[in-house]
């Protein structure tokens, strides 16, 4: 595996008593799409401002392109690109003024890409600051650091004011940073949005990182939901290991049920004896392992496992 | 139907109160307190029939007329007269300040917030935080004015009286709660709380210089300008209450426009239409530097237009001041031509002393509103992408400090500027510009400790940056009245003009100068390693 261009290590941030980030690990490799996700208040906004050198970590070790985040912010900068999920702007700037700013602010030049990104995301670049919805507050920073030439781009819940439209638009540049090689930072609670674009997915409950990893290994440490109709009768199916939720329909020999990923070759022996008539199955979406992992109850999210 | 434009203001009222409470007692406690003691204090200053005799006399001068208001003839020599004649412009000065701080902070920053919107999507009436706000101020300004009263029956100065001192009290108070009313007006014209401020305070300097001129020329005509009115209460002597009357019908009269104009307007519009702006940023635009200096241009000029008019009404009195023979012909025999001409200039030096410190306090406040925008645009996130590109926090600071030691210096040579052009016109015996220079030398090291303690708060303690306003607010406090009511050296040393020795009467002190060019560099670098390793908010 090549080296990592993001790495953070045991990180913790306190706020006086409060502790933000009790134990933040995970790694970013070149070209990797990664998301970021966790439930209000779990730590997401604060890591990213740890990465950004905006705030120092009280412990542990950050570093980006091998620099630290703290010391070599300046030098960091240089090379990313950053949306936050609240955008606020000089209310007397145009957003036109403001763009071209945050391009100069990193050593480039508002180019055709630049006039293309307005075009596409349909941002008046005149108006004043002060009179932009929230939605066009995001666009003018989504502009600014999608025509950023950057190695890495970090977004904080770009997307949480955006119509369907832009939003569709976010998404189809995120997929061009990816096949430019491109490595991405997205925290959001969009699931389908992570679902689609996201190589890794980092979540974070409570300060902790508790599961990184890839959505198909993630998606193994949860259950398949399964809707059979079989022509005998299944009488030992509730009762058979890792079998959850069994619902009988109205018509015979109807069930759904769920099954954990590990005890699905078994499952699935003992239906096909039994004479399928009809068989769908449903992996599970980010939002059933979401539910499982945010609940707050702690020792849920080992249950998979 | 008309009560729904007015639904739940009381637990507005209790809200605002409650967020606003420290701010309020300071203001309270250091106005009252403050008031109190300088009254107190009176009858030390001036023990003997001579001493009284002897402040009546300077009052009547012009240049006391031009800062403190005409004086009654026949003046009644005693300490509350003194008291009486000495104080409302000052005070009055200080209490408007308040009343339009407090005015525009909750009558438009939470607006400029966007927490209004969420308020008025409750079942709140649609004039119902204007008339909270009003009614908030009415409070305080009353309280004031019953705490001020009581305070100077108890205090009971030799030659006061219990209709002088309600008199007093209350014409202060009314004079307060007025020009909160008026800003409240400026509030609904503006589109922002800076524009509604700078609406404010260009009406009060208006104002200001329109009575000074009047008062010279003649006193009677300083009854078409609202803020003379403070000078006409006449506590202990011949008392009168028309001002304070005067003040609640131009009170109402304001309240009554802001919130007819407030029924009318948007919400977080102003009256005044937004403007497009440009499509691309001028080549000019490309670092912190160019940015701050974009973000202030509009009230940089109007600053430094403000200090140039200001120091120029102030010249166009000078001829005035320093015309000895005008009130004793006599003079001129005695001292000749020439002993005439230099006499003359003493007695305008003199007053140019106290006008340096009026326009340096002046000066100062757009100074240290840059200074400490560095903390409240952070807070407001302006400067949380900033900070994400390839822009050190060294650069930023740098920037806003910088540019609000440029801002202080630029505005006080404004003010002096105005002065000298003036001066060269009005007086038959005109200052040299190297007067003006010196001043400029004497008082800009002194702002200039201020800005860096500033920017030193900015670093370490950005929770208490109002502390730096506080500081200015005394320095003016301890520099402009404190020389004439005999504040001791170490009370008027609290602050660095207090070290700066009467430039232009006295010559430059350059120990002191190095002193304190030396100590501004010390603070700043102490600001700027603060300022780089603390946690940034947003
Ligand atoms: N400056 C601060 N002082 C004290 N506590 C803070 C500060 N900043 C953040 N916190 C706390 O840290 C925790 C993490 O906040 P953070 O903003 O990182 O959450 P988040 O995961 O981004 O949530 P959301 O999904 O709502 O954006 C919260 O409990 C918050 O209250
Ligand atoms: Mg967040």
């Amino acid at each position: 595996m090549t080296t990592p261009i993001l790495k953070i290590a045991n990180v913790q941030k306190n706020f006086g008593p409060v502790q933000a980030l009790k134990k933040i690990d995970f790694e970013i490799y070149p070209g990797e799409v990664f998301g970021f996700i966790g439930p209000n208040g779990a730590g997401k906004s604060t890591t990213i401002r740890v990465l950004l050198g905006i705030i120092r970590a009280s412990h542990g070790t950050a570093t980006l392109f091998g620099q630290d985040v703290w010391r070599d912010s300046v030098a960091i900068h240089r090379r990313i690109a950053y949306v936050p999920g609240d955008v606020y702007l000089w209310p007397n700037l145009s957003g036109g003024e403001i763009i071209d700013l945050f391009l100069r602010l990193n050593g480039q030049t508002h180019s055709a890409r630049t006039d293309e990104l307005i075009q596409k995301f349909q941002l008046d670049p005149r108006k004043k600051a002060r009179t932009y919805s929230k939605g066009n507050r995001q666009k003018v920073a989504l502009i600014a650091a999608f025509s950023t030439d950057a190695d890495f781009y970090i977004f904080d819940e770009p997307t949480s004011g955006l119509d369907p439209l832009n939003e569709q638009t976010f998404q189809d540049e995120v997929l061009q940073l990816k096949r430019r090689g491109k490595s991405v930072l997205l925290s959001s609670h969009i699931l389908s949005e992570v679902e689609k674009m996201c190589d890794r997915i980092a979540i974070i409950r409570d300060g902790r990182i508790i599961e990184t990893g890839t959505l198909a290994a993630m998606r193994h440490l949860t259950r398949t939901t399964v809707d059979v109709r079989t022509v005998q009768q299944l009488p030992e199916l509730a009762a058979m290991a890792g079998v959850h939720g069994v619902q009988a329909h109205a018509d015979a020999n109807h069930v759904s049920f769920a099954v954990d990923a590990d005890q699905l070759t078994a499952v699935m022996q003992y239906l096909s004896a039994h004479q399928l008539v009809s068989l769908t199955t449903a992996p599970p979406t980010l939002a059933d392992l979401f539910m499982r992992y945010y609940a707050a109850d702690g020792t849920r999210s080992v249950e998979g496992k | 139907m008309k009560q729904q434009w007015f639904q739940r203001t009381g637990l507005l009222l209790r809200v605002n109160a409650r967020q606003n409470r420290v701010k309020l007692t300071a203001w309270l406690v250091a106005l009252v307190m403050g008031m109190l003691v300088i009254a107190a204090s009176f009858s030390q200053i001036y023990q003997t029939p001579a001493a009284l005799a002897e402040i009546a006399k300077t009052l009547k001068t012009d240049a006391m007329v031009a800062l403190f208001g005409p004086v009654a003839t026949p003046v009644r020599q005693t300490v509350a007269a003194a008291f009486a004649m000495e104080m409302p412009v000052f005070t009055a000065l200080i209490l408007i300040v308040m009343n339009y701080q407090l005015a525009v902070g909750s009558a438009r920053e939470d607006e400029d917030a966007g927490l209004l919107e969420l308020v008025r999507a409750h079942g709140v009436g649609r004039l119902a935080p204007l008339l909270a706000t009003a009614l908030l101020l009415t409070g305080l300004n009353a309280l004031i004015g019953g705490l001020l009263g009581s305070g100077l029956q108890l205090i009971d100065m030799p030659g006061a009286t219990t209709s002088g001192n309600w008199v007093l009290a209350l014409g202060l108070a009314s004079t307060g709660w007025a020009f909160g009313m008026l800003s409240l007006v400026c509030a609904q014209l503006a589109s922002s709380a800076r524009g509604s401020l700078m609406l404010s305070y260009a009406l009060l300097g208006g104002m200001y210089i329109g009575r000074m001129l009047t008062d010279l020329q003649n006193p009677q005509l300083t009854w078409w300008i609202p803020f003379g009115w403070v000078e006409k209460l006449g506590a202990y002597q011949a008392e009168n209450w028309l001002p304070v009357g005067n003040y609640g019908l131009f009170g109402l009269l304001a309240l009554g426009v802001a919130l007819g104009l407030n029924a009318r307007r948007d919400l977080g519009a102003g009256w005044l239409p937004p403007r497009l702006g440009r499509r691309r940023a001028s080549v000019y635009l490309r670092g912190p530097v160019s940015l701050v200096g974009r973000l202030h241009r509009g009230s940089l000029v109007a600053w430094l237009l403000a200090s140039l008019v200001l120091g120029g009404a102030y010249a166009s009195v000078f001829n005035t001041i320093g015309d000895l023979a005008q009130s004793n012909p006599m003079i001129k025999q005695v001292l000749g031509t020439a002993g005439l001409a230099a006499a003359n200039r003493v007695i305008v030096k003199n007053f140019l002393a106290i006008l340096a410190i009026v326009l340096v306090v002046l000066a100062a406040i757009p100074a240290l509103q840059i200074m400490l925008q560095l903390v409240s645009d952070e807070q407001k996130g302006y400067l949380h992408q900033l900070y994400a590109t390839a822009t050190g926090r060294w650069h930023v600071w740098a920037s806003y400090t910088g540019w609000a030691v440029l801002t202080g210096s630029l505005v006080y040579l404004a003010g002096l500027l105005g002065m000298y052009l003036v001066g060269v016109q009005s007086m038959t015996d005109p200052l040299h510009w190297s007067t003006y220079w010196h001043i400029f030398t004497a008082y800009v090291p002194a702002m200039l400790v201020m800005i860096a303690v500033a920017s030193l708060l900015t670093g370490w303690l950005p929770r208490w940056r109002a502390l730096s306003w506080a500081w200015l607010a005394y320095a003016f406090f301890s520099m402009y009245l404190g020389k004439l009511i005999d504040l001791p050296r170490w009370a008027q040393r609290l602050t660095p003009f207090g070290f700066v020795d009467k430039v232009p009467v006295k010559a430059v002190n350059w120990a002191t100068n190095v002193w304190f060019f030396g100590l501004t560099v010390l603070i700043l670098m102490l600001a700027a390693v603060g300022y780089r390793r603390r946690d940034l908010a947003q």
